[in-house]
């Protein structure tokens, strides 16, 4: 999958959360300061684009995500790896 | 003491650690555990598998008017809990109720009957709904847990459902204190009432609220909590008739505190600021001080945010006091009973202050330096308990706090 | 007692299918407008039922401001919207919210039934660990409070309390005794129910919905008619509506306007959750009795009735039967069922009642019943005056209004309203201070 597809997919899912149009996202955008998303918040993106990529990772790894970039990058790194099981 | 007191002269309990009062206060003295794997769902695709479930109810026994068929888990397990508190209380149904009128229940609950939620959703996703059957409106609605109590006693004054979340259950003990400290009622069953769950534990294991080994309120490593059900009654009435009839008072019920976080849904103030307001507005109500309460039931429920800022806040309230204080969470042997979680515990209270004894915060293995204060570590304690403060917090910011001391009479 | 609290209503706010402000929904009412069409926020093929008052597509956005509401479930934004509306009627501001501690009590009979029914969903088709904890968090049933709570920055006690169609008044109850005993002197409270499939569907297979028997047998038209000899069911609603209510010399200090006073409140349990017709309407009557005493007035003091009853054949005879022992010493006692428009919305009933009565209180003209044809044999026609179009109401010598609840499984609740000021107790002039000021 292109970083183009990954990242507009990423931010709809960060939008529907955040009630923004994907369109205010913007690409370096962090997501407890930028956007103003609580711990709750948070979560949901977590759990929303883990199940829309299929990346089978635990909530530790979305925990470590502060921005629209890691997240990219996060998701990008596992769809690239060879999978059996979860990290 | 206020114009109007108000007592508790009746326990019934139906909990993870044993039903009936006797049975009940020895485990929660010994320090048993109520965990175990769940059985009443299936948890292999969950990461945890604890719950706190009540094995073994028969709740069609426990049901002597109502059509037990017709009646959810958590209504079965109220109506238990609410026998026998009467049958302590010694006013057992068939003696007869003087004014049927002036009789009343109130209760809480988190989530009233999820069970038929999830059965209508089985039947929804196997395209099926023709099966589903015609009950699910007289079963679900969280009312009629009260009702079905009130009906199954035959009480005539009042059936009021607060579902305040996790801090139900004192909130329907400070609206049954209302109504008898106004003269609205003679007699007043209060409580609340849980059932097990996916729909809840799914809820709370996705929020990684769950321990996987224990619930260790307090402990440096704690985890989480365990999603727990259950059942707590108290059967309150006015001092003065609780005097005339001779019966045996458990407590008087001085005062209780409320208030709103209006800041998370899911996570408390972080400075504590909510929970220190309704402990500071039950001593206020109750007309003490906070050096004058004898043990806290703290909301204790394992997890790290919990128990940290309830420390705070007591921090906040009692000042130097708040070292000399003992307080423990019997979640750590009942787990987290949901909307029958602070009932429980005013029973709990209750019997403390009845007995001068006070149950320990089991699993407590290394302290955690910002939980710094007495928690009563692994053992149960005897000292004279003269006031015990009850706190509940729940989602949605709900905070709930009741004192009961002895009755001086 | 020296110098009880009484308790005024300074402001209203409200989302119906009917309107979504006081005077648009007590003119929609006078002019017989029903709230009942095709659902359209649910399928409803297959189904013999397929009508319900849905409140019209509403803008979140803009009526809750521009944070983010996606956290908010459906039901939650509707109580928070209609908090907001409720705010600004009665001159509370931000600022004003800050310093002071202001209570919310809301009446709901099943709050997010859908989100959690949904968030059940996700679980068993997408496995645990893709449930949702935005969902989660609204599957508590004070979660429509809770949201509203934090919307608006409502500090004071926050409860809610769940009584199936009587839920709405008995959260007004609540409300009252908590500014009576001083622990508050502002609460918003009311009620609210959503309109959802599974309450639909709940209802329907009951067989309480007039248009179909149980299990979707036959029945008569699907049109409720309460009070009606022709009526099987009542249709249902949605709202959501919240009543700012005061400690009277609070609200005077600050110069509120007042709208009206809740001079009392009563309840009662039926156990036999309406089988027993004798037991049923002895409750309905003592909870009226009770909020008539309650309030220190004789029922001759009553000027007009907004009634419960919502077409269902069991319920309204029982209220007609209450209604006919408390007030048997009246005659022609002008009685409206506004829910043969509104439909039954549940939680939101009562304070919608509440609200359409004090704008009957001000103008004087009292919304008939819909489609009501043929009388109940057993309705108390000389006791108690029902017309099928809106007529003209003189509170003069009996400035006093009642708005009661009956329950589906037992609960019955009672308040009254009237102009604002100690009321007098028996006959006299009218209640003593006057009418509220506007």
């Amino acid at each position: 999958m292109q970083e183009d597809e990954i990242r507009n997919r990423i931010k709809e899912i960060i939008a529907n959360v955040a009630g923004l149009d994907p369109t205010k996202i913007g690409d370096h955008a962090t997501l407890r300061d930028d956007l103003n998303l609580d711990s709750l918040s948070l979560l949901e993106i977590g759990v929303d684009v883990d199940f829309a990529f299929k990346l089978n990772l635990p909530d530790e790894r979305y925990k470590e995500v502060q921005s629209l970039d890691s997240m990219v990058e996060l998701v990008q790194g596992r769809l690239a790896e060879p999978r059996s099981e979860a990290v | 003491m206020s114009r109007n007191p108000v007592v508790v002269t009746g326990i019934g309990v139906v909990t993870p650690v044993g039903t009936g009062r006797d049975e009940f206060w020895d485990n929660l003295l010994a320090g048993r555990s109520g965990f175990a794997p769940v059985s009443s769902f299936d948890t292999s695709a969950h990461t945890v598998h604890l719950g706190a479930e009540v094995r073994g109810f028969q709740g069609a026994d426990q049901v002597r008017n109502l059509d037990a068929s017709r009646l959810g888990r958590a209504s079965q397990l109220a109506i238990a809990a609410a026998h026998q508190a009467l049958a302590d209380a010694g006013l057992d149904s068939s003696a007869g109720l003087a004014d049927p009128g002036r009789a009343g229940v109130s209760m809480g609950t988190t989530s009233g009957e999820p069970l038929e939620v999830e059965r209508f959703d089985d039947f929804f996703l196997a395209s099926d709904l023709a099966g589903m059957g015609t009950e699910f409106i007289v079963r679900y609605p969280c009312h009629v847990i009260a009702a079905n109590v009130a009906a199954e006693l035959g009480f005539e004054g009042s059936a009021t459902m607060i579902p305040a979340a996790c801090a139900a259950g004192n909130y329907a003990i400070a609206h049954a204190v209302d109504l008898l400290s106004a003269g609205r009622a003679d007699l007043m069953l209060a409580g609340g009432a849980d059932a097990f769950s996916r729909i809840t534990y799914t809820g709370f294991a996705r929020l990684g609220a769950i321990a996987p080994v224990t619930c260790q309120p307090f402990d440096r490593n704690r985890k989480g909590m365990i999603p727990g059900e259950g059942a707590g009654m108290v059967v309150l009435e006015p001092l003065a008739r609780a005097l005339a009839r001779g019966a045996r008072i458990y407590a008087e019920v001085a005062g209780y505190g409320l208030s709103c976080d209006a800041h998370h849904m899911t996570a408390a103030h972080p400075e504590g600021a909510g929970a220190a307001r309704a402990m500071e507005r039950a001593l206020e109500v109750s007309g003490l001080n906070a050096d004058e309460v004898s043990y806290i039931s703290a909301h204790g429920t394992g997890t790290p945010t919990n128990d940290r800022l309830e420390t705070i806040a007591v921090k906040r309230v009692f000042g130097d006091a708040a070292r000399r204080v003992p307080i423990s969470s019997v979640k750590s042997m009942l787990g987290h009973t949901m909307g029958a979680a602070s009932a429980i515990e005013a029973a709990v209270c209750a019997l403390a202050v009845h007995c001068d004894r006070i149950p320990g915060t089991m699993n407590l293995e290394e302290p955690d330096p910002e939980c710094d204060l007495d928690y009563v570590p692994n053992a149960a304690r005897e000292l004279p308990v003269r006031v015990a403060m009850n706190n509940a917090y729940a989602f949605g910011g709900n905070n709930a706090s009741l004192i009961l001391r002895k009755c001086e009479m | 007692m020296a110098n009880p609290r009484r308790v005024v209503i300074t402001g209203a706010g409200l989302l119906s299918p009917l309107g979504d402000s006081p005077e648009a929904l007590h003119a929609a009412l006078l002019a017989g407008r029903s709230a009942l069409g095709p659902i359209t926020l649910f399928p409803t093929t297959g189904l013999r039922c397929t009508q319900a008052g849905e409140i019209p597509a509403f803008d979140a956005q803009a009526l809750l401001g521009d944070r983010n509401f996606r956290p908010l479930d459906r039901i939650s934004r509707l109580v928070a919207a209609a908090a907001g509306k409720a705010l600004a009627a009665s001159g509370w501001r931000p600022e004003m919210l800050r310093q002071t501690e202001v209570g919310l009590v809301l009446g709901t009979m099943f709050c997010g039934v859908h989100t959690i029914a949904e968030f059940d969903r996700r679980n068993l088709t997408r496995g645990p660990s893709y449930a949702s904890p935005l969902d989660f968090a609204n599957t508590v049933i004070n979660a429509a409070a809770g949201q509203t709570a934090i919307w608006h920055d409502l500090r004071g006690v926050n409860s809610t309390i769940a009584g199936g169609a009587a839920s709405g008044v008995q959260a007004l109850a609540y409300a009252v005794d908590l500014l009576r005993s001083g622990r508050l002197d502002a609460v918003l409270a009311g009620g609210a129910d959503e309109l959802c499939f599974e309450t639909f569907y709940g209802f329907y297979r009951a067989g309480r919905l007039c248009g179909s028997a149980a299990d979707g047998e036959a029945s008569g038209a699907e049109v409720p008619v309460p009070f009606d000899a022709r009526r099987n069911g009542f249709a249902l609603a949605e709202g959501a509506a919240l009543l700012m209510l005061e400690e009277a010399e609070s609200a005077a200090r600050r110069g509120a306007t007042v709208l009206g006073e809740i001079h009392g409140h009563g309840g009662a349990f039926d156990p036999s959750r309406g089988e027993d017709g004798g037991r049923a309407a002895r409750a309905v009557a003592r909870a009226i009795g009770a909020a008539l005493a309650d309030a220190g007035i004789a029922a001759d003091r009553v000027g007009a009735v907004s009634a419960a009853a919502d077409g269902g054949v069991l319920l309204d005879r029982h209220e007609a039967a209450g209604l006919e022992s408390v007030f048997s010493g009246c005659r022609a006692l002008p009685v409206t069922a506004v829910k043969s428009m509104l439909g039954e919305p549940l939680g939101a009933s009562g304070p919608l009642q509440v609200i359409d009565l004090l704008e009957t209180m001000r103008d004087g003209a009292l919304p008939g019943i819909r489609g009501l044809e043929e009388l109940d044999p057993v309705f108390p026609r000389a006791v108690l005056a029902t017309s099928p179009e809106a007529r003209s109401v003189d509170f003069s010598s009996a400035p006093f209004a009642v708005v009661d609840a009956v329950g589906f499984d037992g609960q019955c609740a009672a308040l009254v309203l009237g102009p604002a000021g100690p009321a007098m107790v028996g006959h006299g002039d009218g209640g003593g201070g006057g009418g509220g000021s506007r």
